[in-house]
């Protein structure tokens, strides 16, 4: 009973971070229709910025996360910007080899200039334990879930309550009236890819802090925020939270009774086990199916 | 349609006085690569091209073939002739199973399964160590014995023939799915599904044999892979040989049957000709792929018809009084 406690503590644990990496994704997914298949590489480089700048240049954890989020947002604006502009309107399949193509380039550059050494980022948390019951976990753990569910609940207002996230919802119900009533629309664009990879940057660099950050991990990454928004149905806040917990669980179970060779395949079972069943997800609307 | 055959036939011609011409055994280990690419690609372009879905997992044929003739060459001691041809019935069983699946499902969610599909099976290449060597791979398949007769550029050439022979196989047969009823009915159900079905087409039904089509020749270029390399390990489901596939497909023209052999081609050659770059090689393929799918989204065959056709011209159809009738 105490081994299932503690594997479900862990697996909610790596629940709400999975639900964070897969946060930017189902944004940009949800609102913009746009599959972002850069996604996990924008992971790995925020990731790979902030062991940079805190590991050789010493700076504080949390201006360095500042910094990721800047940067990330800027590069997700030009993406958008420069490149994804040239095939809007044209459906999803251009959209996903221009994005297949450029996570290409991310992760061979990023080889390039860091090599395949796995890095962490310097944490200012302790790795002390904390003993709740029968249940063991770390501080910088349950720190990282605090911040995680902060995050998640700054983008739903983000999105819910201002002006700019107000403006993002009229421009992709309908782009022209959108554009009628004054809205900005290539500059809303640009904005959701921003924050979208603001958000994809910021879980690499907080999750790089617990885990490796390495520069090919980006294809998994993708592959796995992608399960937890086809479990969530996409677009969806809860739909998110609720795809991350479910294989989080799943995965800790699974590693924890059966055998651990083949914990990264329970997700991609989940996943066809659920576009058969319920395509449009958890939380999707039912017109949302794929 | 007489374009695409008689460009393919010349290159045929081409092919077969190759080795005549190219002495050496460099330049025929880059022969057997075209040959193995166009294969590859072919199948590929099969999916893409002709279904307008895009299995990012398609490497999951590819493997499931080399691990099939490896596995029958190294285990059973089966000769090349038949575990060849086993590698891609294998893999076209394979291809109706996995299709069966994902042909339900459309646009992102379609690329995402067959990934899925594709990881699922590295992890299962990699953990079933009593079947598949795990992460050591499978070593020492049997290389066909009319090869293993003469010196290695003897060896290089038998393996460029029998290449092209799968090659050609694999071309003809596609030539010939896709003038088909069956090809025709796939392309219908591609530009416009609604006005397909409503003519009676089943799309699931079509895309299901092209995709076992697909699925077969891919597992073809897996079981002549495994022998000519005599190693087959669980790289074979990786990334990397989708990287090459999407490029030579997008290159060339998706949609055609010469665009993803001249893309096969030209991205062999550049592979050999940016070795010198190693690891930038593959961030300058990123960058192609980008730039291919901004500037020339229908290809290089896409952009060559599309020249040819307005060269011809609809204008000079019409006759200069009845134009209006054009522009109305």
């Amino acid at each position: 009973m105490d081994l299932f406690l503690q594997l479900s503590a862990n697996g909610l644990v790596l629940g709400m971070f999975y639900a964070l990496s897969a946060l930017g994704l189902t944004l940009v997914f949800g609102l913009m229709r746009v599959v972002n298949f850069a996604h996990g590489e924008l992971y790995v480089v925020g990731g790979l910025i902030g062991w940079a700048l805190t590991e050789t240049l010493g700076l504080n954890f949390f201006v360095t996360l500042a910094i990721v989020v800047v940067v990330l947002g800027i590069a997700g604006y030009l993406i958008d910007r420069l490149l994804i502009t040239w095939v809007r309107g044209q459906g999803e399949e251009p959209t996903i080899l221009l994005t297949i193509g450029l996570s290409i380039f991310i992760t061979n550059t990023a080889l390039l200039i860091v090599g395949t050494t796995p890095q962490t980022v310097l944490s200012p948390f302790k790795s002390k334990p904390l003993f709740l019951g029968p249940v063991v976990l770390t501080q910088s753990r349950l720190f990282l879930v605090a911040i995680c569910a902060a995050l998640i609940v700054g983008a739903y207002l983000l999105i819910q309550r201002t002006g700019l996230g107000r403006a993002m919802r009229a421009t992709f119900q309908d782009p022209m009236a959108a554009q009628l009533v004054g809205i900005r629309t290539a500059h809303i664009y640009g904005f959701t890819l921003a924050l979208g990879a603001a958000l994809a940057g910021a879980a690499g660099m907080l999750l790089g802090s617990i885990y490796v950050v390495q520069a090919t991990i980006g294809g998994v990454v993708s592959l796995k925020a992608f399960v937890v928004v086809i479990l969530g149905g996409m677009g969806s806040f809860p739909g998110a939270i609720v795809g991350g917990l479910i294989l989080g669980l799943a995965e800790a179970l699974w590693g924890g009774y059966v055998n651990t060779g083949y914990v990264d395949a329970i997700g991609f079972g989940l996943v066809i086990v659920m576009l058969l069943v319920r395509p449009y997800g958890l939380f999707g609307k039912r017109i949302e199916r794929a | 349609m007489a374009f695409e055959r008689n460009v393919l036939l010349t290159a045929l011609v081409l092919a077969l006085f190759a080795p005549l011409v190219l002495q050496g055994d460099y330049a025929m280990h880059i022969g057997v690569n075209i040959m193995f690419s166009v294969m590859l690609a072919t199948s590929l372009n099969l999916i893409v091209g002709y279904i307008g879905e895009f299995p990012l997992g398609h490497t999951a044929f590819f493997g499931i073939g080399a691990y099939t003739a490896a596995l029958l060459s190294v285990r059973a001691g089966l000769s090349f002739y038949i575990t060849v041809p086993a590698a891609a019935v294998v893999a076209a069983v394979s291809g109706v199973l996995i299709g069966a699946v994902t042909l339900r499902l459309r646009g992102p969610f379609f690329v995402i399964v067959t990934l899925c599909f594709a990881e699922v099976l590295r992890l299962v290449a990699n953990n079933w160590v009593d079947l598949t060597n795990g992460p050591m791979g499978l070593s020492g398949i049997a290389k066909p014995s009319l090869a293993m007769s003469g010196d290695i550029l003897w060896q290089k050439v038998t393996f460029f023939y029998i290449g092209l022979l799968l090659a050609g196989i694999s071309l003809f047969v596609s030539y010939r799915f896709v003038y088909s009823n069956v090809g025709r009915a796939a392309i219908a159900v591609r530009e416009n599904r609604f006005v397909a079905q409503s003519v009676g087409i089943w799309p699931f039904y079509f895309g299901l044999v092209t995709f076992a089509l697909a699925a077969g020749i891919g597992g073809l270029a897996g079981g002549f892979y495994a022998h000519y390399f005599s190693y087959v390990g669980p790289e074979v489901f990786g990334f990397s040989f989708m990287i090459s596939m999407i490029i030579m497909v997008l290159a060339g023209g998706k949609g055609t049957l010469v665009g993803p052999v001249v893309g096969a081609v030209i991205v062999v050659l550049l592979e050999e000709y940016l070795r010198d770059f190693k690891e930038l090689r593959f961030s300058i393929f990123g960058l192609i792929v980008v730039a291919i799918v901004i500037f020339l989204p229908r290809g290089l065959m896409g952009f060559i018809t599309r020249r040819h056709e307005t060269y011809k011209g609809p204008d000079k159809a019409i006759p200069a009084d009845k134009a209006e009738l054009r522009d109305a």
